[in-house]
């Protein structure tokens, strides 16, 4: 037996344990439970928050933009101290999954949905942690999406909306003189664009990181949507099979983003920036993103709709929520006060082109030229049914494939996504 | 006093073994214990489960084309790997001028992180500025940046090559190595028998340096299936696993799983697991690690 042979053969086998554990590792790093009340009677809240800006180190971190919050709160109310973690948004949802899975919940989480967490009995109702005058100033359509069976658990955060952006510079060199209103409109222009040396006429991102939002958009256009009007789902509904056959045409054409069932949206709204892209539906987010790749002549249009432009959008809104573990009511309470009554809402809305949840927000920002188009637009946003447990494993499912409908058969992609809906 | 003595060898290999139970052992069990719980997305473990996870996951549309592909990216990266590995190290096992400046010049791409190779990879085949793209244009193989010709990574058909293509170039250089090391333990009297018996070139290397350089052909051949088996970086970053799954392999899966369905994901983990090990032990029976070379 050859020794060197036996050492080896000892090495790959421990080198499988260790590379095949790999893959199971959870990147958990919560730590402790919120409970460290040292002396003097002093409460911290531990709080887990997604990071909004371009990571750390960035000028508008999650870091920097928190710890300004916090110091302003722990100088108003001393005995209460706020421990802030931020996580990006790719592993937020993992870490507090992982975070809830061991027990260790922060008392005070913000990110990008709630409802997951209301059936068994973690979260503090909204009316606990949060003043009347706070509650009742929050956008009314807002405030019903943070309710399950009518109770609210879910304080909205902050908002977006989405409308179609276009190239003035490109527009003019096509001879297009104004935005599209209808689809048959939006296809005269992508073929003007085109033939006037666009690459991509029309910006489609129909991969992972944000299909489901593109989807919908298309989909109201055509009068549909992920669910029909009795709350069933209906993406394989005939509106949505012929909104699909009509991009499908618009792919085959060459007139959008090649291959959108492999092409993010930062991707394409980077294009956008560059030049490159005639036309693409983005939001407030977006503009920083043009800003920095250095487009300048630029315009904001409803989107349009199989037949006129939409008369609703999509409307995405993050979520604030206090967990029940520790205590400690009365002491988010005075924090949560504190963020939505000062004028952090409004430091969050300037940093971040993200748009206020409240009234009195929205009229803050109401001189802003550029965010009026999306402020005017949130009043009668359409959501994505995420109140509906279902809607956690259709929107990865989504997310996956759904580009595969203007590629291949649209009956058949949306069908099978239609199956994974109603499944169990 | 003896007795003592008889415990001192638990002090060294003591706390090596703790590292393992508690690094290695200690998460497995936790894996094929979280595949039999019920556990939503947000984390909230909801009883048992049963069965009903791996039901699930078999279930799945795409979960056969997943498995198969996952073996075929498995064997063709560790088949080019070897074979290019095995020509690079006869190459540099040569004496030439600036060999050293060579050899270190290989370490690079191993030097580098797996995730920052894919994305300047991806990068480099953008459709719209990617550098590979605009020699394809100057070379005359595409007609214009921008359209579907230009996005490679775009579709399955030409986006699995590529993806192959970088998980060979990271997995090279190691393997180079290892082989390198082995050539150098063959003695040269072995060489200078085999001129005196009249063998060639050709047979030399076949009959004498091939079977010579088995184990450590074994250990890196082993060493690079479960690497390229486990092998995430490479086809999240550069297509997402997309367009569909049709560029996903079973640790892409189990990733998309886990934002959907923890415990349908961990027992994606466990059938992973036991992936590795069937093609670990089907590998050793094929190479005959253990015998003793004729």
């Amino acid at each position: 037996m050859n020794m060197k042979l036996v050492g080896g053969a000892a090495l790959s086998l421990a080198t499988l344990l260790v590379l095949t554990s790999c893959g199971s590792g959870d990147g958990g790093s919560g730590s402790g439970s919120g409970d460290q009340a040292s002396s003097g009677g002093e409460v911290t809240l531990k709080m887990v928050a997604a990071d909004y800006g371009d990571g750390p180190g960035k000028p508008n971190s999650g870091e920097t933009f928190w710890k300004g919050v916090v110091d302003e709160f722990q100088a108003a109310n001393p005995g209460i101290k706020v421990d802030v973690q931020v996580i990006n948004w790719n592993d937020i949802d993992k870490q507090v999954a992982t975070m809830v899975q061991n027990g260790q919940v922060p008392d005070i989480l913000q990110t990008g949905d709630y409802s997951g967490f209301v059936k068994d009995g973690l979260l503090y109702k909204t009316d606990e942690v949060l003043s009347p005058n706070v509650s009742g100033d929050l956008l009314q359509k807002f405030a019903d999406f943070g309710k399950v069976d009518g109770t609210a658990y879910g304080i909205p955060f902050v908002s977006s909306a989405r409308a179609m952006f276009y190239n003035k510079d490109l527009f003019s060199k096509a001879g297009i003189s104004e935005p599209p209103k209808t689809w048959d409109e939006l296809k005269a222009a992508a073929e003007k664009l085109k033939a006037a040396g666009v690459t991509q006429p029309f910006g489609l991102p129909l991969g992972q990181e944000e299909a489901q939002g593109e989807s919908f958009l298309w989909m109201l256009g055509n009068g549909g949507g992920y669910k029909d009007a009795s709350g069933k789902w209906a993406i394989n509904s005939p509106q949505n099979v012929e909104t699909f056959t009509y991009m499908k045409g618009l792919v085959d054409a060459g007139l959008t983003t090649p291959n959108p069932g492999t092409k993010d949206r930062k991707t394409v709204w980077e294009d956008f920036g560059a030049g490159k892209v005639g036309m693409v539906n983005g939001g407030p987010m977006s503009i920083p993103i043009f800003d920095a790749a250095g487009l300048k002549n630029y315009g904001v249009a409803p989107i349009p709709g199989k037949s006129g432009p939409l008369d609703t959008t999509l409307g995405v809104m993050d979520w604030i929520m206090a967990f029940n573990k520790n205590g400690h009511a009365a002491e988010i309470k005075k924090f949560f006060d504190f963020f939505y009554t000062g004028n952090a809402a409004q430091k969050i809305s300037d940093t971040y082109k993200l748009l206020p949840v409240t009234n009195g927000g929205i009229e803050k920002l109401s001189g802003d030229e550029k965010l009026k188009p999306f402020l005017d637009a949130l009043p009668n946003a359409s959501f994505y049914p995420f109140q509906d447990p279902k809607w956690a494993e259709v929107n990865p499912a989504i997310k996956q494939t759904i580009g595969g409908a203007v590629k291949e058969d649209p009956a058949k992609v949306l069908g099978e996504l239609q199956k994974v809906a109603e499944a169990g | 006093m003896r007795r003592l003595r008889a415990l001192e060898p638990l002090a060294w290999v003591g706390p090596a073994v703790v590292l393992i139970a508690v690094v290695v052992l200690w998460p497995v069990i936790e894996m094929i214990r979280s595949s039999f719980l019920k556990i939503s997305r947000f984390g909230v473990v909801q009883g048992g489960n049963g069965w009903a996870n791996y039901e699930k996951l078999v279930n799945e549309k795409d979960f056969a084309d997943i498995m198969l592909r996952s073996v075929i990216w498995v064997v063709a990266v560790v088949v080019l790997t070897v074979l290019v590995s095995l020509a690079l190290a006869q190459l540099f096992n040569q004496r030439f001028p600036l060999r050293k400046v060579a050899r270190w010049a290989l370490i690079a791409p191993w030097a580098a992180s797996v995730l920052m190779t894919a994305i300047i990879f991806k990068w480099m085949l953008d459709p719209e500025v990617g550098v590979i793209n605009q020699i394809r244009l100057k070379l005359g193989l595409i007609d214009a940046m921008g359209g579907a010709a230009a996005d490679q990574l775009g579709d399955a058909s030409t986006a699995m090559p590529w993806l192959v293509f970088v998980a060979v170039f990271v997995s090279v250089p190691f393997t180079t190595y290892a082989l390198l090391a082995g050539l150098a333990t063959i003695p040269g009297d072995v060489y200078e028998a085999a001129r005196m018996d009249g063998a060639g070139r050709l047979r030399t290397y076949w009959s004498v340096t091939l079977p010579l350089l088995r184990p450590a052909l074994t250990v890196a051949a082993l060493i690079n299936m479960m690497n390229v088996f486990n092998s995430f970086p490479i086809i999240w970053a550069m297509t997402h696993g997309q367009p569909g799954y049709s560029t996903a392999t079973s640790t892409i899966l189990m990733f998309i799983l886990k934002s959907s369905d923890i415990g349908e994901s961990a027992a994606m983990s466990v059938v992973n697991f036991g992936m590795v090990v069937v093609l670990t032990v089907i590998f050793l029976r094929v190479s005959r690690w253990n015998k003793e070379v004729a």
